[in-house]
């Protein structure tokens, strides 16, 4: 890659003193906001209001429990494969400087990837709706 | 000096802010996603294109009051929807407005009955009245505009802004108190210590003797001439169960049985799996108090009663006991032979019990549970016998005799009774339903009754773990309209306008199966143009619903844009519609014998013009939402349903015909001339959500087919039978005779009477197999009013689709089967 040179970009020459006024004006402003959103206005309150919406209904239980995620297992594999990806990007970048070789090595990387994709869908990884059924066979 | 001065510029400050914070108030108003019933329909077609909501700056619908400050109570609000009414009131921010729309809300309007709240305003306050039943999408504009006005013209919001004394904004109109505020009377106030008009001939208890349709002759009931196949399964019955099953000799409609309470599940059984042809549906599951019969202890003779020696025999007979103290009455249909049968056990005691059927049929859950609520029958054997459709705190059985019918008969419903009669708890729901407790692991999420994608009043209770459907169950009778009672007291024509309520969307079908059922009972008959001009209004009807079904189904699925299309050929629908009847979603146009009046001129160029274009929109709106992947993925495969499910839970229409059988009334028992008719019954194999999707979308296909041939081959002559003895009479003709004339005024004022008997009809409504099952006593009303709505049967087998789902897919089932409420719970 070529040097940056000189003149491109703008020099880095931070202004304390108009950064100052930026942050005070913005923090004024959020400030107004809030503080008429909050003052201004009639509020009433009872009990019915300050009750949950659950269409119309009171709700049954609390709604602070031990909440089952069973599709954590598909964003774990998400998260794997979407930084194994950050790879791939890279290499388009340096594509025609690595040439074949680096074609191959990340075909091999890719078909891997594959491999594993494929693993994880026959032993039912991507279907999260699994652990639902075994635990609750059909007709039970 | 200096004070005034001080006084003054805050006042000029204030009065500038009203000014303001009234103007942006006036245009930003956003109403709540809220209906209760039929009103709603006109409320939500005020958002489309073509009355376009949006120009008064009100079009943001919120489906949670969080966010919304305007409440339109729009429809007919129940006592056991009361209380959700004013919670979703009560949790509305500050200022809030309220408009009641429509009579019901108004007042109770037509709805004078056990079930219905007289008035919302007497738990909420309200701003502006909606006149009208129901109102115009117009209606709905003006009431904006008028609390528009209201706004900026009374109310004075910034002192409340600011924090200091006084001011003014939102509702400020007190709720109102019956007999206080306001009048308990449904005669308007003034009237107290007068009995109403009509209280000494009105059915009920005690019974008032004297009925002037004594004097009245008419013919004895129809005679049906029994098929081949009915007479050898009468004789089939008769062979193996010997003196146990009484056949009825003479039947207007069907086979009847009578059977001693000991063998009836035993012939029950016989008939769903071992008879030939087998009875695999069970139709219909109800029960008739036999308490107020007249014959039962008024033993006189009347006319029209007996007409030969046999019967008179038979009738002394039954003199001595004419009736049981209820009647169970059960209606089965075999698909092979296309044929129907009638089951009647009769009962004794005040509170008597007879054996559940629910391990025959299990569709027959609800329907016992109904007969439970209404009459107070025991069903033993029954998992779960509680109420249904009234709430779980109700005290008596409505269709029993002795019940008072009319909501001002009643103590009226306040604002107290709105905060005490909270509905159950999901937990207790589930657990009538279930006998194993839940889970740990299980949560309760309530799906209505207030929800845009339930289609009205029905609440869901899921058992959920983590985003799956362990276990659904269902609340209905949030709707309960009391629609058989008020069969009981209105006359045989004033009860048609409450028919057209019974499935909001069907208009004109629902009253084509009451009028069938009727003129089967009383033998009318019905001149060809009048049966042409009901099937034409009976396809547009549903062409109208199915449209409905089309945007709503896929608004429910995320996309927008349907709706707002297929309102628009809906519209050119329900002008036709207006144009022939003069109403909207109500018609109110059939009459027995015929139709209220002639078709208009133009209505064929109306016509004409809808066929011409609406095959090619519906292509279009095909490609839009059928060919759609997100909506092919969502649906296709989701909630399947068996055929043999299908069958044994009494799944009609549409639902049953995507699960792959050729079922229709108008091809299986034709009705209303449809053999004339040349057209297709559309099936589909899987039975899934996208199946029913599709049957629904050829059908329209198919009506607008049927529309084509009745315009074209509108066949000329009378609308309306000239028996005088049963129907309106022609006006023309009423000035020409005085014999029509005398049958005008008898049968507009105390109405006809028609012979004592029974009979069912059901006919091919939108959604599904619409019936009536009209009992007459020989009055001036019906004895018995049963209506047979399809939703009902239907919306049962939703936890069987639905269990083992997501919450999202749920609500693309609830969308596929095309439930409306007031069908369900009547």
């Amino acid at each position: 890659m070529q040097p940056i040179s000189d003149g491109i970009m703008s020099p880095w020459e931070p202004g304390v003193f108009s950064l100052a006024v930026y942050s005070i004006l913005v923090l004024a402003f959020i400030t107004s906001q809030l503080f008429l959103a909050v003052w201004l206005g009639e509020k009433k309150w009872s009990v019915e209001k300050s009750r949950p919406y659950e269409c119309g209904i009171i709700p049954t239980g609390s709604a602070y429990f031990r909440y089952p995620v069973p599709f954590y297992m598909v964003a774990i594999f998400f998260l794997i494969f979407d930084v194994e990806g950050a790879f791939i990007f890279a290499w388009a970048l340096v594509y025609r400087e690595v040439g074949w070789a680096g074609y191959l090595q990340m075909s091999f990387f890719i078909v891997l990837l594959l491999v594993g994709l494929f693993y994880i869908w026959k032993h039912g990884g991507l279907d999260w709706r699994v652990a639902y059924k075994e635990r609750y066979p059909a007709g039970s | 000096m200096e004070s005034s001065v001080q006084g003054k510029v805050p006042g000029r400050f204030l009065n500038l802010a009203d000014l303001v914070v009234n103007w942006s108030r006036k245009y930003s108003l956003w109403p709540m996603f809220f209906g209760l019933s039929c009103c709603f329909v006109e409320e939500a077609t005020a958002f489309t294109a073509r009355y376009d909501l949006a120009r008064f700056g009100a079009e943001v619908l919120r489906a949670s009051p969080r966010q919304a400050d305007l409440l339109i109570v729009s429809g007919t609000v129940f006592k056991k929807i009361a209380p959700v009414v004013l919670r979703l009131y009560e949790q509305m921010p500050e200022p809030k407005w309220v408009i009641s729309m429509g009579s019901c809300s108004n007042s109770g309007g037509m709805y004078d009955v056990y079930s219905v709240v007289q008035g919302v305003d007497q738990i909420i306050p309200v701003d502006v009245y909606v006149p009208g039943c129901p109102p115009r999408p117009e209606a709905v504009l003006e009431g904006l505009v008028i609390l528009q006005d209201k706004i900026v013209s009374t109310e004075k919001p910034s002192r409340k802004i600011f924090h200091m004394e006084g001011g003014t904004q939102g509702t400020d109109r007190p709720v109102l108190e019956n007999g206080v505020t306001k009048s308990a009377d449904p005669r308007g106030p003034g009237y107290e210590g007068l009995e109403i008009r009509g209280t000494s001939v009105s059915p009920g208890w005690p019974q008032h003797w004297g009925s002037r349709s004594d004097i009245m002759w008419t013919p004895p009931a129809r005679r049906i001439q029994l098929s081949s196949g009915d007479q050898s399964i009468g004789a089939v019955l008769k062979e193996r169960f010997g003196d146990r099953v009484r056949q009825e000799a003479h039947t207007s409609d069907m086979l009847t049985f009578h059977i001693e309470q000991d063998s009836l599940k035993e012939v029950l059984r016989f008939l769903k799996y071992e008879s030939k042809p087998n009875y695999k549906r069970l139709d219909d599951l109800t029960a008739i108090d036999e308490s107020a019969r007249r014959e039962r202890i008024w033993n006189k003779d009347f006319a029209g009663a007996i007409t030969d020696a046999g019967e008179a025999d038979a009738y002394a007979q039954m003199a001595k006991r004419p009736y049981p103290d209820f009647t169970v009455v059960y209606q089965l249909l075999s698909f092979d032979s296309a044929s129907r049968l009638r089951i009647k056990s009769g009962l004794n005691g005040a509170y008597p019990a007879t054996g559940s059927i629910t391990d025959i049929w299990p569709s027959a859950n609800w329907y016992e549970r109904e007969v439970y609520d209404m009459f107070g029958i025991r069903f033993e054997g029954h998992p779960n016998l509680s109420r249904i459709l009234m709430p779980q705190w109700w005290e008596g059985h409505p269709l029993r005799k002795g019940y008072p019918g009319r909501g001002t008969e009643m103590p009226p419903y306040t604002f107290a009774d709105a905060r005490a009669r909270q509905p159950m708890d999901a937990r207790e729901v589930a657990a009538l339903d279930h006998k194993a407790p839940a889970g740990e692991r299980e949560f309760f999420l309530n799906l209505g009754p207030h929800h845009t994608s339930t289609h009205g009043l029905l609440r869901c209770i899921a058992a959920l773990d983590g985003e799956e459907i362990r276990e659904l169950d269902l609340e209905i009778g949030y709707h309960h309209r009391a629609a058989e009672k008020l069969g009981e007291r209105q006359t045989w024509h004033q009860y048609i306008p409450y028919t057209d309520r019974n499935d909001y969307l069907g208009g004109a079908c629902n009253e084509l199966s009451y009028v069938t059922a009727v003129e089967t009972l009383a033998d009318i008959r019905v001149p060809e143009r009048a049966q042409a001009i009901r099937v034409m209004l009976a396809e547009l009807y549903r062409l109208s619903n199915h449209l409905v079904y089309f945007g709503t189904f896929g608004q429910d699925l995320g996309a927008m844009t349907p709706n707002f299309y297929t309102f628009a050929e809906r519209e050119m629908v329900l002008d036709i519609v207006e144009l022939i009847t003069g109403g909207r979603l109500h018609p109110e146009y059939l009459r027995l014998g015929g139709v209220a009046a002639d078709l208009p001129e133009g209505w064929k160029h109306a016509v004409d013009n809808l066929v011409a274009i609406f095959p090619r929109r519906l292509r279009e709106y095909e490609k839009l939402l059928g060919k759609n992947p997100i909506f092919v993925a969502r649906t296709k495969g989701l909630g399947p349903m068996s055929l043999e499910q299908a069958m044994d839970w009494g799944v009609s229409g549409a639902n049953l015909r995507a699960c792959g059988l050729e079922w229709d009334l108008r091809k299986k028992m034709p009705y209303s001339g449809y053999d004339n008719y040349e057209f297709e019954v559309p099936t589909a194999t899987e039975g899934d959500c996208y199946a029913r999707y599709q049957v629904r979308v050829e059908e329209m296909r198919q009506s607008i087919r049927i529309i084509e041939q009745a315009a074209r081959n509108m066949p000329s002559g009378r609308h309306v039978t000239d028996d005088y003895r049963y129907s309106i009479p022609n006006r023309n003709e009423m000035l020409r005779d005085i014999e029509t004339l005398i049958h005008h005024f008898i049968n507009v004022t105390r109405g006809m009477k028609i012979p004592r008997g029974e009979a069912y009809a059901a006919t091919e409504g939108p959604r599904g197999e619409h019936g009536y099952y009209a009992v007459s006593d020989g009055l001036g009303y019906a004895y018995r009013m049963r209506v047979r709505g399809p939703g009902f049967a239907n919306v049962q087998t939703l936890p069987l689709l639905a269990t083992g789902t997501s919450i999202a897919d749920l609500i693309a089932i609830i969308g596929s089967i095309d439930i409306i409420l007031p069908d369900i719970d009547r």
